[in-house]
């Protein structure tokens, strides 16, 4: 679906992206993390043809960008670095300009599509005060509103959930899921590492303008053949396990084994007391922490 | 199409847009080639020919007096665009433009109309005997007219042809000859087929640029239309008549002297038979207006109070490029002298008019 | 695109209020002449302004007098000036450009609403002074018809098409100006600058004109041949300025819209 090759953009002296192959396929929840200042949004910026890259190549359904803009950009929907509107306007007028800007914006059916788009992301019962008066969460939504406008084929979400309370969140997390469903691919921004974990299907990293990782998340959430036993009596274990203990835990050690319900047998029986007993988790979080450098913000001396 | 090749197609107009009417004016001009005499003898020639166009008064000729002389001075020493209409001498009109109106003298027989857009009103006058110069005098046609007058084959050479008002435009150098001149040289390019002269510059002694040029910007040596130059007051539009004109038509006509026949070599001119005196020929020629004492004392004090004035025995004077100014400072009345001469001729003029004139 | 462009513009209150305060000086002057009945004295003061008090039909062309030098640029740089910086700052061009809007499309609409912004107000500005000159200034009828620049008479036909040339004339001039600031739009992030900018070169333009030292430069300067169309009003019309001004004019048009396209189109959208 997203196919790029060698991409790099340097701004002056700068390299903001270095030869970057990124790869999304159809009908994929593809998470695209990385600290500020990273690349992220100038990748982003350069697949939408917004930025025109130095070299490397962008393919989107198959077709070269920013050359067929025309005919792919109308496929996709986009959030890009915060929602954007006319303050003066209110948001039906707002996503009825935009829609009549572009093509595909057929013209009967403008209103019914609008309402549509409002009622997915919680603005149905707006009323006509301007975009200026609203709150931030209303503007994130107004713009989600707008990228999903036209059914899009492809979504690429900068931060979908900026500035949205818990439960906004949880609306958005429902709608991205349904989206999925109903085969929509979508790219997603974010540096909230929880929830690409609840959302997406792969990830990639970048880092200082390179990718350092992509990876499928259920290979993450694979069990990996060791526990966590939280023991007062490290020692004993210790001697009962032999080889099988391979690292120690703050309050107890971490442990190869098969079946969690054997080890715990096998460890209570010997006498040992058992205060916890669980498979342990990778998480993404220390993925993406090996993997990268501290963010572009951060100035060290 | 990439970034540098939009912007080599944008510096591509820029240099169309910029660069051919550069080029155009650079094209050399094509005139016949022929002789100083022949063309002296065709400037001659022209003289009543018809044309039309507009011309480009342009001058640093910085003349500080100012009262009575307002407009002369406007004319000699700025930009000025001026359209005419020429039928005849007898028959034309020329229209001083202004940025938000126009002054207008329209001209039939011996009656000048005068209108002014700024005032709507129009003033009518019988040309006099003797006047200041006005815009129509300083048409490259009319001014090449008094330097040809007196010039010999001998004072003359070819220069090369320009480019005048899109007319390739035969070049002439004439040289003042006289002694008392303070003109060196008078360039003149004339339309080669009509002989009338489209571009006149004029050099004073000692100087690499021009102190005053005159020239077409658009010429046509067609006959204009009587309607253009005929001028009918609306309904609303006042036309006065003028009994007299300016200074030296009041000058010439009631002040009781009668200049004497000759001041410093230079013969009076037949053309002023009352008390204003013009000595010379050509364009090396002395106007002398006796003043009344007010009048005198006013351009005394503007004179003087000049940066470029030179006192002499006879009074102030200062020379504004070729042009000569000399008040001279009597008792009972005074004597302004304005010249295309020098210092020195001016002073000797002012000498031989005091001790010359009678009362009458 | 264009006619959601012209829309914006339309329902824009900004350009409504822009419209207005330039409207406002020629009346603010139309009843400032006929409470007073004093008139500039001759030969200062705005073209035509002086006749007005004798005719009131002149009163359109004064108005464009007045506000040609110096309200109608600052108008049309402000409008302009917004075309791109605008939606930029506002952060609509990226969302426009993505929609996909192409982006020499959207840079000929953006000259289309600027050009019929420019058409509202020079025929608001003639509109609203042509009512106040009839209703406040001289009577031309009781005085004997218009009197041209040079002093002929003008009937009510003349008069009509020579004011109608002049007012195109005058959109034309403006067009340049928002051709100077379309540029500028595109090439700084500020609609504030872009205006600034296109203002700084027509104050320099209006200082190097009556300057003998920059004669050579004068026929390319901006504002050299904005005041020709008085030149309509003499007898005969004297039409070299004024086609010298078209041209001048189309030239800045062609040039600085290259400018912008060339820019514009291969510009990084980086906010």
């Amino acid at each position: 679906m997203i196919r790029t090759e060698g991409l790099t953009k340097k701004f002056g002296s700068f390299t903001a992206v270095e030869d970057l192959d990124l790869e999304v396929a159809e009908g994929e929840v593809y998470g695209f993390l990385g600290a500020n200042g990273s690349g992220k949004t100038t990748t982003v910026r350069m697949l939408l043809g917004l930025v025109l890259a130095t070299s490397g190549s962008v393919e989107i359904f198959g077709q070269q960008m920013p050359k067929h803009a025309g005919a792919v950009l109308p496929e996709i929907g986009a959030l890009v670095e915060g929602p954007a509107a006319y303050g003066h306007l209110h948001g039906r007028a707002n996503l009825a300009v935009l829609d009549a800007s572009g093509p595909r914006g057929g013209r009967r059916s403008r209103k019914r599509r609008i309402e549509d788009v409002l009622d997915k992301v919680g603005l149905g019962g707006i009323d006509r005060r301007p975009v200026r008066t609203y709150s931030l969460g209303m503007r994130q939504r107004l713009g989600l509103a707008a990228a999903l406008l036209n059914e899009p084929r492809l979504l690429v979400l900068d931060e979908p959930t900026n500035g949205l309370d818990p439960q906004g969140i949880r609306e958005i997390r429902d709608l991205i899921n349904e989206l999925h469903a109903a085969g929509t691919t979508i790219m997603m921004l974010s540096h909230q590492l929880a929830e690409v974990e609840q959302v997406c299907g792969r990830v990639g990293v970048l880092d200082r303008g390179r990718l350092v990782l992509q990876q499928d998340l259920a290979e993450l959430r694979k069990p990996t053949g060791r526990f966590v036993v939280t023991t007062p009596d490290v020692a004993q274990v210790r001697t009962i396990l032999g080889q099988r203990v391979e690292g120690d835990v703050p309050g107890g050690l971490l442990v190869a084994a098969t079946d969690a319900a054997e080890l715990n047998r096998a460890l209570v029986s010997a006498g040992v007391r058992v205060q916890g007993l669980v498979a342990e988790q990778r998480r993404l979080e220390d993925l993406v922490l090996a993997a990268t450098s501290a963010g572009a913000d951060r100035i060290d001396r | 199409m990439t970034r540098s090749l939009r912007w080599m197609f944008v510096a591509l107009a820029l240099v169309l847009v910029v660069g051919v009417p550069v080029a155009l004016r650079r094209i050399p001009a094509q005139a016949p080639d022929l002789s100083a005499a022949t063309v002296l003898s065709r400037i001659r020639a022209a003289a009543g020919h018809p044309y039309s166009g507009t011309v480009e008064l342009s001058g640093d000729v910085a003349l500080p007096v100012t009262s009575h002389f307002t407009d002369v001075g406007a004319l000699l020493g700025g930009r000025t665009t001026l359209r005419v209409w020429w039928r005849g001498p007898t028959e034309w009109r020329v229209a001083k433009l202004l940025v938000t109106g126009e002054t207008d003298l329209f001209h039939d027989g011996a009656t000048t109309t005068e209108w002014r857009y700024d005032t709507a009103k129009a003033n009518q006058s019988i040309d006099p005997e003797v006047r200041l110069p006005r815009t129509a005098d300083l048409l490259p046609p009319a001014f090449a007219a008094r330097a040809v007058e007196g010039t010999s084959a001998r004072d003359v050479r070819r220069l090369p042809a320009r480019r005048i008002a899109g007319i390739g435009a035969v070049g002439l150098r004439i040289h003042e000859s006289a002694p008392q001149a303070s003109i060196d040289h008078v360039d003149l390019w004339a339309d080669p087929r009509t002989g009338i002269v489209l571009r006149m510059e004029i050099y004073a002694r000692h100087a690499s640029t021009p102190s005053f040029s005159t020239a077409f910007t658009s010429y046509s040596p067609k006959r204009p239309s009587p309607a253009v130059i005929r001028f009918a007051a609306p309904q609303s539009v006042p036309v006065r008549f003028e009994q007299v004109l300016d200074i030296a038509d009041a000058a010439n006509q009631y002040a009781p002297v009668v200049p004497p026949q000759v001041v410093d070599g230079l013969k009076r001119s037949r053309s002023s038979t009352g008390a204003v005196g013009i000595y010379g020929t050509g364009l090396t020629r002395i106007l002398a207006i006796p003043l009344r004492r007010r009048d005198a004392a006013t351009l005394l004090d503007q004179v003087s109070s000049s940066s470029q004035m030179v006192g002499t025995d006879m009074g102030p004077s200062l020379m504004a490029g070729p042009l000569g100014v000399l008040v001279t400072d009597g008792d009972r009345s005074g004597w302004l002298l304005v010249g295309a001469v020098t210092r020195a001729t001016l002073v000797a003029a002012a000498h031989d008019l005091v001790a010359g004139s009678r009362y009458r | 695109m264009i006619t959601v462009e012209l829309v914006k513009l339309l329902r824009s209150r900004r350009t409504w209020v822009t419209i207005l305060l330039v409207d406002a000086l020629p009346t603010l002057i139309a009843v400032l002449l006929s409470v007073t009945d004093l008139g500039p004295r001759p030969g200062t003061g705005p073209a035509f302004l002086s006749a007005v008090l004798n005719d009131g039909t002149l009163f359109p062309l004064a108005a464009i007098a007045i506000v040609l030098p110096l309200f109608l640029p600052v108008a049309v740089a402000m409008t302009a000036g917004e075309a791109i910086a605008g939606e930029a700052q506002s952060g609509t061009l990226r969302y426009l450009l993505i929609r996909p809007v192409g982006r020499t499309r959207l840079l000929v609409a953006k000259l289309v609403s600027v050009m019929a912004f420019v058409l509202i107000t020079v025929l608001v500005v003639a509109a609203t002074a042509y009512v106040t000159g009839a209703l406040l200034l001289g009577n031309a009828a009781s005085t004997g018809g218009t009197v041209s620049v040079s002093g002929s008479s003008l009937s009510t036909s003349e008069l009509a098409w020579r004011t109608a040339l002049a007012l195109l004339y005058a959109m034309l001039a403006m067009l340049g100006v928002a051709a100077v600031a379309i540029f500028a739009s595109t090439a700084v992030r500020s609609p504030l600058a872009a205006a600034l900018g296109t203002l700084a070169l027509l104050v320099a333009s209006t200082l190097l004109l009556p300057l003998d030292a920059a004669h050579v430069l004068r026929p390319y300067l901006l504002t050299r041949y904005w005041l020709s169309f008085v030149d309509l009003f003499r007898d005969p019309i004297l039409w070299t300025n004024v086609v010298h001004g078209v041209i001048q004019q189309c030239a800045y048009v062609v040039f600085f819209l290259a400018a912008a396209w060339a820019n514009f189109t291969t510009k990084d959208i980086t906010d």
